[in-house]
């Protein structure tokens, strides 16, 4: 296994885009990192994580995005370079912090947010752009266009932090942060680091304290000043580049993932001569001298973004202030409707834009391309439904919730939450789940629902939320929940792992990020000392986990909290064997017949059971099933059988 | 055949989710779709298929009482009052200690008592009441068990459901104490024998109980439990008819309540019910009017006479002819309930041509709209 810290200084290294920012950052010296894991932002903090004894760092699972930035900034103020990583769900949660860090400032050695963004939200609830918030709160932004841009920006970012104290952001995109390149290595410093906090009460001091936001105004002011310097640095900064002849027919305007994309496209185009490129990797405070001298080159300019009209914005809006006299550039982009503001960018899209504004032949291919490329797979590919794995403790959950709420009869309905049980939103999950939204808002919502009864509502709200995500932030919903006299049933599927984003410990498991054994915190005492009712149930146990349901739903009043513990499947196998061997008996398996009609591969649906239209039978995939056993509690017929493996 | 079956979609759609269930328990107990929870049938998922044993089976859907009758006694539907009968009579247990425990003479107990003794069954699947005072399926293997069951609450329960939970291979010989509806549906079971259940072969015995109405399970419970001390209660009894009283045995004492305040609590469906005696059965059994401590048997299959005669000659239970004007009275109330049923489904569907799940011949429709049925009443 490849390290990111490989000592190779001048070698090239195949990286994702994420490891390639490790590294960056362990070239810029940090000696602190701290995130909590998210899509596609997770390879950030778990690639320094297996280097960080070697290597002298602190790296850190935080219980949520908040607590990993404050923490990270208090790393700066004692003289620790500092970075904090987080997808862009988590910046929302981090803003408050932000609003408040560029006024006070940071420390004497730099602190650097990593956010990666989403598009099309292939693993997100959402695929919000995180630029607008360098413009909102007045933070420098970089974003790379490459994967040798993702490494080399962060020590540049660092000294950027440092030099003019304030806190800076590196987006990326999943399309940067998850592809594989080539980077050139740079020297990792032998840094020994030493944490002081000063406590200078001279306001000229390098970092007067108390650390505060106040007088705001002037601060507020001074942050601006900052950013005005700032914008003269990037004026020069390599990351921002033009490329094509001096007097084209169309500008592009692009950054991050934008600037492959449009060389592909003018490559595809065979227009070259025509187009010009500016590229810009330091997004804000925008480079304005550099984009007017730009701008000034072509009448025509398109934007290529990913995915907000971000640039589009500031730079019409900059140029809406040029003297009469200047240069008018006639604009392109997503007011045109030449780009879409939503979903992912794609070179194709990029072809088109570009001839939607230039007159340039394009013939892309036959309409019937596309549906032989999806063909030739299909042959050999067989359509999966997106589910639990086999063998997950979620889909026994959620057929206990199901039943339970389907005997009580009261139309109940799950609020969900964000993780792998997500997907309870569809086949998987029973369709269950009703609402999804962000971390949190399930509970958040099962608080608001509860007090609907003095308005006639009388069905039972159910809040389903995974382990790491309760830590992250359902307890303040909780307590919400009991102070207030909220009426509904909390369900915590503990499963002992951030499973989606690949395992990241949490306060509830064994060790911190770090390998060390970490302080387990019980989630049953946190939700009896808040005052619920708690029950503990495996869900394996169908039964008892069905009944403890229906107890729970028809509860009077109150929060109360279902913990339905057991191992995520994937975590288990890689520590034990299989614990049974399953057996289906033909004779005793109905099939269609009334009485069944394949209730196991029609509704319960597990991959590990496959239906044999042929024999008109159940048969068990015995390349997948986990032989976890549940199935033969939902057979009617009792046709499943499991032997315990001795 | 009854009926073209649909499937468990449509059951919803047109019985349970319009309360016409009766709560037999013909769709429960060997279908993973359906269970019965705090009084009502609850689905858990879809069934797909167009035509299920569950639509087949529900009384309250298509229901053809000729090709029943025709499949259980050889002729056809007659709308005669009290359906076909071999022999009429009032009768009671000699054994004290069966009667004080039952409801009136104590009669199905003696009979399910003998029919264990002499091997005609191995168990019999009865209602009892759990120790919340609630209705419960119990398959009784020993007298012990058929004394524990003896005695009515009056609330519908889903006793087949015990019927369908048998092993698809059991051998047990059944008996089993159906009221009105429960009879319908396992008639049409037996019209249409399911292939994956046990055989209805196994039931040697059935045995019907007259029935006005039955009391909503969830409603009916929350009413005594706000009016009477459960756990101490004995005994529940709606005596024979003038009394009009519904009695709960507590301890030593008697707690009353007018019929009419307990009939609020009825299952809306029982008002679209053609059947007080259990037509449907090897024998039926009710109170007497005017009479308590007897019942009234109908008997109405040759296994009826058989267990009736060896009752008989074991000195099981004390026969007397039934008064004349008990019979005429009791014809009288099966008649009504009848007619009743057939006006009010009219008034429900607003077309005479529409009777629901009735199948019936249009002489016996037009002579039951006509006939007086007067103020609700019954039991």
């Amino acid at each position: 296994m490849q390290y990111i810290d490989i000592d190779a200084p001048g070698s090239n290294q195949l990286f994702i885009g994420n490891e390639a920012m490790a590294r960056g950052a362990l070239e810029a010296g940090i000696g602190w990192a701290s995130a909590y894991p998210g899509t596609p932002s997770s390879e950030i903090l778990g690639s320094l994580a297996e280097v960080a004894k070697k290597r002298g760092i602190y790296v850190e699972w935080s219980v949520n995005e908040k607590v990993a930035i404050e923490a990270g900034a208090a790393a700066s103020y004692a003289g620790i370079r500092s970075l904090v990583a987080m997808k862009m769900n988590g910046l929302n949660v981090v803003i408050d912090f932000l609003s408040t860090i560029v006024l006070s400032g940071i420390g004497k050695k730099g602190l650097v947010l990593m956010v990666g963004d989403d598009p099309a939200a292939h693993s997100s609830s959402n695929e919000t752009d995180s630029r607008p918030v360098s413009k909102w709160l007045d933070i420098p932004l970089v974003e790379p266009g490459d994967f040798q841009e993702a490494k080399d920006m962060i020590p540049y970012l660092y000294d950027i932090s440092e030099e003019f104290g304030t806190i800076c952001i590196l987006r990326s995109v999943t399309r940067v942060a998850h592809a594989r390149g080539n980077i050139r290595l740079g020297e990792i410093p032998k840094v020994v680091h030493k944490a002081r906090f000063e406590q200078y009460f001279d306001p000229a001091a390098p970092m007067p304290t108390p650390i505060m936001c106040v007088p705001s105004s002037f601060r507020h002011m001074f942050q601006h000043m900052r950013l005005d310097k700032i914008r003269e640095k990037f004026e020069t900064s390599t990351y921002n580049k033009y490329v094509g002849p001096e007097k084209p027919d169309l500008l592009i305007v692009t950054s991050g993932s934008g600037w492959l994309y449009s060389q592909d496209a003018v490559n595809a185009l065979k227009a070259e001569n025509r187009i010009g490129i500016l590229k810009l990797g330091t997004l804000w405070p925008l480079p304005e001298k550099l984009v007017k001298s730009c701008l000034s080159k072509a009448d025509k300019v398109l934007f290529i973004e990913e995915t907000d009209p971000f640039l589009e914005g500031v730079i019409m809006e900059f140029a809406a202030g040029f003297s009469p006299e200047s240069k008018r550039n006639l604009f392109y982009g997503n007011h045109t409707r030449h780009l879409n503001s939503f979903g992912e960018l794609t070179p194709d899209a990029v072809i088109k834009a570009i001839t939607g504004v230039l007159d340039i032949p394009y013939a892309p291919r036959d309409a019937d391309y596309m549906k032989k490329v999806e063909a030739v797979p299909q042959q050999y590919v067989m359509d999966r439904l997106l589910t639990f794995c086999p063998g997950c403790p979620h889909r026994a959950s959620f057929w206990a919730i199901k039943n339970a709420l389907a005997m009580d009869g009261r139309h109940g309905f799950v609020t969900g939450d964000i993780g792998c049980y997500s997907m309870a939103l569809g086949p998987a999950g029973f369709f269950q789940t009703r609402t999804h939204q962000c971390m949190g808002a399930g509970a958040g919502l099962a608080n608001g629902f509860g007090q609907l009864h003095r308005f006639g509502f009388d069905q039972p709200v159910v809040s389903v939320v995974g382990d790491s995500t309760f830590y992250h932030s359902i307890i303040p919903g909780l307590v919400n929940g009991v102070h207030n006299h909220s009426d509904f049933t909390l369900v915590i599927l503990d499963n002992g792992a951030t499973a989606m984003t690949g395992f990241q410990p949490h306060p509830g498991t064994e060790l911190t990020a770090m390998g060390e054994p970490a302080a387990q915190i019980s989630m049953e005492n946190i939700c009896r000392a808040i005052g619920a009712r708690v029950e503990v149930c495996d869900p394996f146990d169908l039964k008892s986990t069905t009944r403890t349901m229906l107890s729970m739903i028809e509860q009077k009043e109150g929060a109360r909290v279902a913990i339905m513990r057991r191992t995520c499947e994937l975590v288990r196998q890689k520590k034990e064997e299989k614990p049974y061997k399953m057996k289906i008996d033909p004779e005793k398996c109905l099939g269609e017949d009334c009485g069944c009609n394949r209730l196991c591969t029609r509704v319960f649906r597990c991959p590990g059971l496959i239906w044999d239209p042929v024999a008109g039978k159940t048969k068990i995939d015995e390349v997948i099933c986990n032989e976890c056993g549940v199935c033969a509690d939902i057979c009617p017929e009792g046709a499943i059988t499991r032997e315990a493996v001795a | 055949m009854v009926t073209k079956t649909k499937g468990m979609g449509e059951l919803f759609k047109e019985v349970i989710n319009k309360d016409l269930c009766t709560l037999c328990g013909a769709c429960i107990g060997d279908c993973p779709y359906t269970v019965f929870y705090r009084g009502k049938i609850r689905m858990l998922d879809l069934c797909t298929r167009e035509e299920g044993h569950c639509y087949g089976y529900c009384p309250r859907t298509r229901t053809d009482l000729d090709a029943i009758n025709n499949k259980l006694f050889g002729v056809p539907f007659t709308g005669a009052e009290i359906g076909t009968v071999k022999d009429v009579f009032m009768a009671r247990s000699r054994d004290a200690k069966v009667r004080s425990g039952a409801q009136y003479g104590g009669t199905v107990t003696s009979l399910l008592l003998l029919a264990l003794e002499s091997d005609l069954i191995n168990a019999a699947i009865t209602t009892n009441t759990d120790e919340d005072k609630l209705p419960e399926a119990s398959v009784a293997r020993s007298a012990a068990g058929v004394m524990a069951g003896a005695g009515s609450n009056y609330m519908a329960y889903p006793v087949l459901e015990a019927l369908n939970r048998m092993p698809k291979d059991s051998k047990e010989k059944l008996g089993i104490v159906v009221t009105p509806c429960q009879a319908i549906a396992l008639a049409k079971m037996r019209l249409d024998p399911p292939t994956q259940r046990a055989s209805l072969d196994n039931i040697r015995l059935s045995v019907g109980l007259f029935c006005t109405w039955a009391l909503a399970y969830d409603r009916f419970y929350e009413f005594l439990k706000n009016n009477v001390d459960l756990p101490k209660v004995r005994k529940f009894d709606i005596p024979p008819p003038p009394a009009n009283r519904f009695d709960v045995y507590i301890g030593k004492e008697v707690k009353s309540f007018p019929l009419d305040e307990v009939r609020k609590y009825r299952m809306p469906t029982c008002a679209y019910c053609l059947d007080m005696t259990a037509e449907f059965t090897d024998i039926s059994v009710g109170s007497v009017e005017g009479i308590e401590g007897w019942n009234t048997v109908i008997v109405r299959t040759q296994h009826g006479a058989d267990i009736i005669a060896e009752a008989k000659k074991k000195g099981k239970l004390e026969i007397k002819d039934l008064p004349a004007q008990s019979l005429a009275h009791l014809k009288e109330a099966s008649l009504i309930k009848k007619a009743r049923a057939v006006q009010e489904i009219v008034k429900k569907t607003g077309d005479k041509n529409d009777l629901m799940y009735i199948d019936i011949s249009h002489d016996l429709k037009e002579k039951l709209l006509g006939h007086k049925v007067g103020a609700q009443g019954g039991h």
